[in-house]
């Protein structure tokens, strides 16, 4: 789990880049790593194409995020969900709360058209 | 008239693989067993006896179904082999076959048909042939003089695959929206269209949306909203405020709160999207999980003492000898130890055993042989709880064998196997038939008397070696 | 336990009459067309009213040796207690089960003629 920075679409936003199974185990570095990637930008992409597996303290942890960017009026967009992970955001409703793309670009571009999914 | 139902195991494969705890014959369709709807038609074509033939287990639906005599036909069950073709079964059966006029359904299929019809008359007067058939199955016709093979051109009722989880959850889905009437479904119908089991507890602020179909013993709790569109299993609790629409929730399912199953199937704590057949189970039990049926608990607590105690005992027995002996082999490098992973009794998670070999030569590892020195080190795995002392060789757990345990009912990694016990050749496909044979036959106690027996029989295979 | 046999054209129908289990598994074993000839047999289960893991063993021991001489034992007329013991064990893959000795016997003459 580390960030980068796209400056591509001229705006900077957060990228970073989910891997692997985020439950119980490392949900909650993810919550102590969020607090530092806050200061350098307001806006997130989490890119969860190797996401294989989320347990509902891994949700937790990706919603807590999401109230953290809100709150200082950014926003957190979540791109290619595994199927799987898919079915556990629906089955929470957590997929309500987010706006989902497809892959990271239009992600990244739904920030600066402004349209939301 | 008579009727043979053939249904082979490669046909229902894909129920195994993805609805785990289900017999595939028992597979429910709006809460009823497929067997049942097979067994249904044969009544409404006229026929008094009905013969099950499978080159798979038929262990759990002739439980479910018995003798037949609650549909008032007479069943009964018969194997045949996987490459048999339809001259062998009939002749394999012929004695059941014998002047009548049979009728054959082949395949793992879905007979579509409408209770109201009257198919015994209409059966008996058509000619031998094929009367309906689909890409997975038939229904044929015949009698022992064949002679004449006729197509009949209009199909009576027709046959639906059930060959993937998305046909199966059409098919449900299908039945459950329009064809409810067609067939006798369980439950209690007050009303068209909502069938409702016995013992079913629905809050009053839970909301039932017909189409539904709902088992027996299940709790829908505050709040819930149930359908439209949805099979409740039977032994299911819903939690507060969920709602499960255009879905199927198997039996033994518990669905947690404020969750959202919309067009999914629900088995235990396995979530599966028809399209595309994508699954995941969950591993928050708050979420989903499996309500554990109580009945097998006790006979096993004695057993793991009984295996406990016993492996003490052999324990304190050999540990001197253990002591003595196997520095020595060591040094001579006739000790060979190493690790092997291989599945646990559940067969989903893997344990890592100690695997010795012993090489066969010179009086003292013929002793070592002889005393079975090699299973001391696993026999502390006895103590711990993660291996029985008599049961299954265990699995290794190899990439190319992901599934096997699954196929090995009541598969219990243990010290000894039974095949040892009963000198079948270890190892072998054949040794899988004696410890299946024990998997439903033995009891504690004789399980000590087989240990004995598997340690003599290493004993004498050494002195007379 | 007792053994009988007859023949209906030309096939030996090996008859084993009582308890087949450890103590009487020999007998089969002991039996000179089960164990020595390399004909294929019909062995009509129908008044075997037991069979433990033993017995078990022995058939399928049997089986396998016929197999190793291009021969074949095929199986009839089990009753339900003998059947169930193939079925929790899955022996009955092993075997071509008939429900009638006279076709059991037809298949054994087609199957030798063919060789």
């Amino acid at each position: 789990m580390t960030l980068h920075l796209d400056t591509s679409t001229g705006k900077t936003i957060g990228v970073a880049r989910i891997e692997g199974r985020l439950d119980a185990t490392n949900s909650g570095i993810l919550l102590q790593k969020f607090p530092e990637w806050l200061e350098q930008t307001n806006d997130f992409v989490f890119d969860c194409s190797a996401l294989s597996f989320i347990d509902s303290s891994g949700l937790g942890a990706i919603v807590g995020c999401l109230r953290k960017a809100l709150e200082k009026n950014g926003d957190l967009r979540l791109a290619c969900l595994d199927p799987k992970v898919s079915m556990v955001f629906e089955l929470t409703k957590a997929k309500q709360l987010f706006s989902i793309y497809h892959d990271c670009h239009e992600a990244l571009d739904s920030f600066n058209t402004g349209k939301q999914q | 008239m008579k009727t043979l139902l053939t249904i082979r195991e490669n046909s229902y494969a894909w129920v195994t693989s993805a609805l785990q705890g289900l017999a595939p014959l028992l597979l429910p369709i709006c809460n009823k067993p497929f067997v049942e709807f097979l067994v249904d038609f044969a009544v409404l074509a006229g026929s008094r006896e009905i013969r099950l033939l499978s080159d798979g287990p038929l262990q759990e639906v002739e439980q479910y179904c018995e003798d037949g005599s609650r549909w008032g036909v007479q069943m009964s069950y018969a194997h045949i082999k996987e490459s048999d073709d339809h001259q062998t079964i009939f002749e394999k059966n012929r004695r059941f076959c014998n002047d009548s006029k049979v009728m054959v359904i082949d395949g793992f299929v879905f007979v579509g048909y409408d209770k109201k019809n009257d198919y015994r008359d209409l059966f008996n007067s058509m000619p031998d042939g094929t009367v309906a058939s689909c890409t997975t199955g038939s229904i044929r016709l015949f009698t022992v003089s064949e002679s004449n093979m006729a197509n009949n051109d209009e199909t009576p009722v027709s046959l639906t695959p059930i060959d993937s989880v998305e046909s199966y959850y059409d098919l449900s889905m299908h039945i459950l929206r329009h064809e409810s009437s067609r067939y006798v479904l369980p439950g209690y119908g007050s009303e068209p269209d909502s069938y409702v089991g016995r013992n079913v507890t629905i809050s009053k602020s839970a909301e039932i949306i017909k189409p539904v179909s709902i088992g027996n013993n299940v709790q829908i709790l505050a709040g819930s909203v149930i359908g439209p569109d949805a099979v409740i299993g039977s032994n299911v609790i819903i939690d507060r405020k969920s709602r499960i629409t255009e879905s199927i929730v198997l039996d033994n399912t518990y669905i947690g709160e404020e969750l959202d199953v919309e067009h999914k199937m629900a088995n235990r704590n396995t979530l599966i999207s028809p399209q595309g057949a994508v699954s995941i189970a969950m591993e928050d039990p708050h979420l989903l999980t499996g309500i554990k049926d109580t009945a097998r608990g006790i006979g096993n607590l004695l057993r793991t003492i009984v295996h406990t105690l016993t492996a003490i005992v052999l324990i304190l027995l050999l540990v001197i000898p253990f002591i003595l002996i196997t520095p020595i082999l060591a040094v001579q490098g006739k000790w060979k130890s190493s690790r092997k992973t291989c599945y646990d009794h559940t067969c989903k998670g893997v344990i890592s055993l100690p695997d010795v070999s012993i090489e066969r030569s010179g009086p003292l590892s013929a002793i070592a042989f002889a005393l079975s020195l090699d299973r001391l080190p696993t026999l502390f795995r006895v103590v711990g709880g993660k291996l029985s002392l008599i049961g299954n060789a265990p699995i290794a757990a190899e990439e190319k064998n992901l599934s096997p345990p699954a196929a090995t009912p009541g598969y219990r990694p243990a010290v000894f196997s039974y095949a040892e016990a009963e000198n079948w050749p270890v190892g072998g496909s054949d040794a899988a038939i004696v410890e299946r044979f024990y998997a439903i036959h033995s009891n504690p106690l004789q399980d000590i008397g087989l240990t004995m027996k598997s340690l003599i029989n290493r004993f004498h295979d050494t002195t007379t070696a | 336990m007792i053994i009988k046999e007859t023949k209906l054209d030309n096939i030996t129908i090996v008859a084993p009459v009582g308890t087949l289990d450890a103590s009487t598994a020999s007998l089969l074993n002991e039996n000179k067309v089960l164990s020595e000839t390399s004909a294929t047999v019909v062995l009509d289960l129908s008044q075997v009213d037991f069979l433990d893991s033993s017995g078990l063993g022995a058939l399928v021991g049997i089986a396998r040796k016929k197999r190793e001489k291009k021969a074949d034992m095929v199986l009839t007329s089990m009753n339900d207690n003998v059947r169930k013991v193939f079925e929790i064990t899955q022996a009955f893959q092993l075997f071509d089960v008939y429900d009638d000795a006279r076709s059991a016997a037809e298949h054994c003459r087609t199957k030798t003629a063919s060789q």
